[in-house]
């Protein structure tokens, strides 16, 4: 069958502080296939945060391998896991982290200049994807202007206006009340219906029991 | 993102902060506005002095008595009455003098009709108007024989005709200087000066004429000689030298006892000094433009900090550190290119408005405009690179966490 999409071997990231050796992960294996819907879950201090920003390229690991849709990460350098992120990865974070006083619209559209698009397709695509999360009557709204759960839709549509391969979502719920908490996972559960592979990073039982896999992230291990 | 879509993004962000903004740039727009009306004011002074100067008379010599001593002390320069009308005939002798002036000057209260003014009355040869550059309005100027018969003949500056409400049809009558007769026989052209050294305030009548109605004596107060060409100037000077020194029984070894002045050389020192002075209000101002680019580096390190989260969500998103870079750089240009260009609005005006006060009118070189555009330009990139460079430099995960 086709490769997985992710591809972890004995992953570690080792920070220093100081004198002494801090393992965030020691040692991970994992293995993501194409489609799936995994959730990461551990309490805080466990590394999960640490396993999120080495699967989404924002960190690179100390030791090991991480194969991405076919590209060894770890031996690319900054601009190259820019582009990466770019390409391959959509965020959605817990506080949603649209840019301030920039409208919906701009927030979206914003992804796709990274990646050269011009302006005229980044506004058309950047509205097509809002309009599929039903924001079509708040794209010039600032986030100021927006509720919790309709900012975290804005973030939703940045991630997905860039058709990435691996949407990561990092506590999407966690600034939601249960309704808009609820809104948000069932738009990822319909994602993932949809053929796109989605990674929930959570502390939380029962959001990550709305995921078809889930692994433990103990002491920056994997435990079953 | 393409530099159209930085360039974009940032005047987009100048209008979110606009005070701010409009505060950063002010540094650039005095920095900038200054050089720009200072290095103006310096080429206007320039081009003032000098064509007072050139109205004086080209190629003009004029030999000074030098100083009166007397017991012992030495009086001021020029307080010596030692030349004398022999001393110039002689000069117009020597190879290459054009034309001689000898002068000597007296105030007088003049009288016409029912107004009347006190200046100076300048008693010269008819040569004097080849010497110092005069042209005739009306009538003409003094000639040949009345200056050798120190007829009571005069010649009016500008100034002094309209003082006395003289016009055109006033040659050919009399005025009253000093208490004595004298015809009008004609008004010169305007020269254009003003203050003490107007030359447009006097009237010229015959040497002789000064001699037997106002100042008794043999000595004249200086002689003026126009050389034919610029070339010879050095040699005359010599010439010159050298006859007075034996015409006045002095050695060659001796000091001279008057002064030879050169017009050229006057020129080129005031030009080198007014020169050195422009270049001097140009530092100045340039400090001011530093001060002005400090300013934007210091907004531009503070929006660094505030945007710091921005810069996560950015580089998370897929923005390499060249985009950021070039985002904070551009940023800065925007802010002191604006700032250049008001700043040379603002220049132009207060050159133009200096220029009528001053009365050299509206003196601009586009060099001025081109130097002061990229010296904001500069500004732009050397205070806007650290903080773009801090601003590239910030690591996505820490960003994030920001705030």
């Amino acid at each position: 069958m086709t490769e997985p999409l992710i591809t972890l071997e004995r992953v570690s990231r080792i920070y220093q502080t100081g004198r002494f050796e801090v393992r965030a992960l020691d040692g991970i294996d994992l293995t993501v296939e194409r489609g799936e819907f995994l959730a990461v879950v551990g309490p805080s201090g466990s590394g999960k945060s640490t396993l999120m920003h080495i699967v989404g390229c924002l960190d690179r690991p100390t030791a090991g391998r991480y194969l991405l849709d076919g590209t060894a990460v770890e031996e690319l350098d900054d601009n190259g896991l820019a582009g990466v992120r770019s390409r391959s990865i959509g965020f959605v974070f817990q506080s949603y982290n649209l840019l301030p006083r920039t409208s919906a619209l701009d927030n979206v559209a914003m992804a796709l200049a990274y990646q050269g698009v011009g302006r005229r397709e980044r506004l058309a695509r950047a509205s097509a994807s809002l309009e599929r999360l039903g924001l079509g009557d708040r794209m010039d709204h600032e986030p100021t202007e927006l509720s919790g759960g309709q900012q975290q839709r804005v973030a939703i549509a940045r991630a997905l206006v860039t058709e990435p391969a691996l949407l990561l979502a990092d506590e999407p719920t966690g600034n939601l009340d249960t309704a808009s908490g609820d809104d948000v996972m069932g738009i990822l559960r319909d994602l993932h219906a949809s053929g796109r592979t989605v990674i929930l990073i959570t502390h939380d039982a029962d959001v990550a029991a709305r995921a078809d896999r889930q692994v433990h992230v103990r002491d920056g291990r994997l435990v079953a | 993102m393409s530099p159209l879509d930085l360039v974009r993004l940032a005047f987009a962000r100048l209008r979110a902060s606009r005070v701010r903004a409009a505060l950063t740039m002010l540094g650039v727009i005095i920095g900038v506005g200054s050089v720009v009306a200072l290095v103006a004011v310096g080429q206007g002074a320039t081009r003032g002095i000098t064509s007072q100067l050139e109205g004086l008379g080209t190629n003009l010599l004029t030999v000074n008595p030098g100083s009166f001593i007397s017991s012992g002390t030495r009086g001021a320069a020029g307080s010596a009455t030692n030349l004398t009308i022999d001393d110039a005939i002689a000069l117009a002798r020597i190879e290459g003098v054009a034309a001689v002036a000898p002068e000597l000057t007296t105030q007088e209260l003049v009288v016409a009709g029912t107004k009347n003014t006190t200046t100076s009355i300048v008693g010269s040869s008819a040569d004097y108007s080849r010497v110092h550059n005069q042209t005739i309005w009306q009538g003409s100027f003094l000639t040949r024989p009345a200056a050798d018969l120190a007829l009571r003949t005069a010649v009016l500056g500008a100034t002094t005709a309209s003082d006395l409400g003289l016009g055109a049809e006033a040659v050919g009558t009399d005025i009253s200087i000093g208490g004595i007769p004298f015809r009008v026989i004609g008004i010169l052209q305007s020269k254009g000066g003003s203050g003490p050294f107007n030359q447009d305030d006097m009237i010229i009548v015959p040497l002789g004429a000064v001699k037997s109605h106002f100042v008794s004596g043999d000595s004249v107060r200086s002689i003026a000689l126009s050389v034919a060409t610029a070339a010879q100037m050095d040699r005359v000077k010599a010439a010159i030298t050298t006859e007075l020194k034996s015409r006045h029984g002095l050695g060659a070894a001796d000091a001279p006892d008057f002064n030879v002045f050169d017009q050229a050389q006057l020129l080129t020192t005031v030009s080198s000094v007014t020169g050195l002075l422009t270049v001097l209000l140009a530092g100045i101002a340039s400090i001011s433009l530093i001060v002005g680019g400090i300013g934007i580096m210091n907004i531009m390190l503070v929006s660094v900090r505030e945007r710091t989260r921005e810069i996560g969500i950015r580089k998370a998103i897929g923005a390499k550190s060249r985009d950021i870079l070039l985002q904070f750089l551009i940023e800065a240009l925007v802010l002191s290119l604006v700032g250049g260009f008001t700043g040379i609005l603002v220049g132009l005006g207060a050159t133009a408005a200096i220029g009528a006060i001053a009365g050299w009118g509206f003196v601009f070189s586009p060099a001025t405009l081109v130097v002061a555009l990229a010296f904001s330009l500069a500004v732009g990139v050397i205070f806007g690179v650290w903080p773009a460079r801090q601003a590239a430099r910030l690591d996505p995960i820490a960003a994030l966490r920001y705030g």
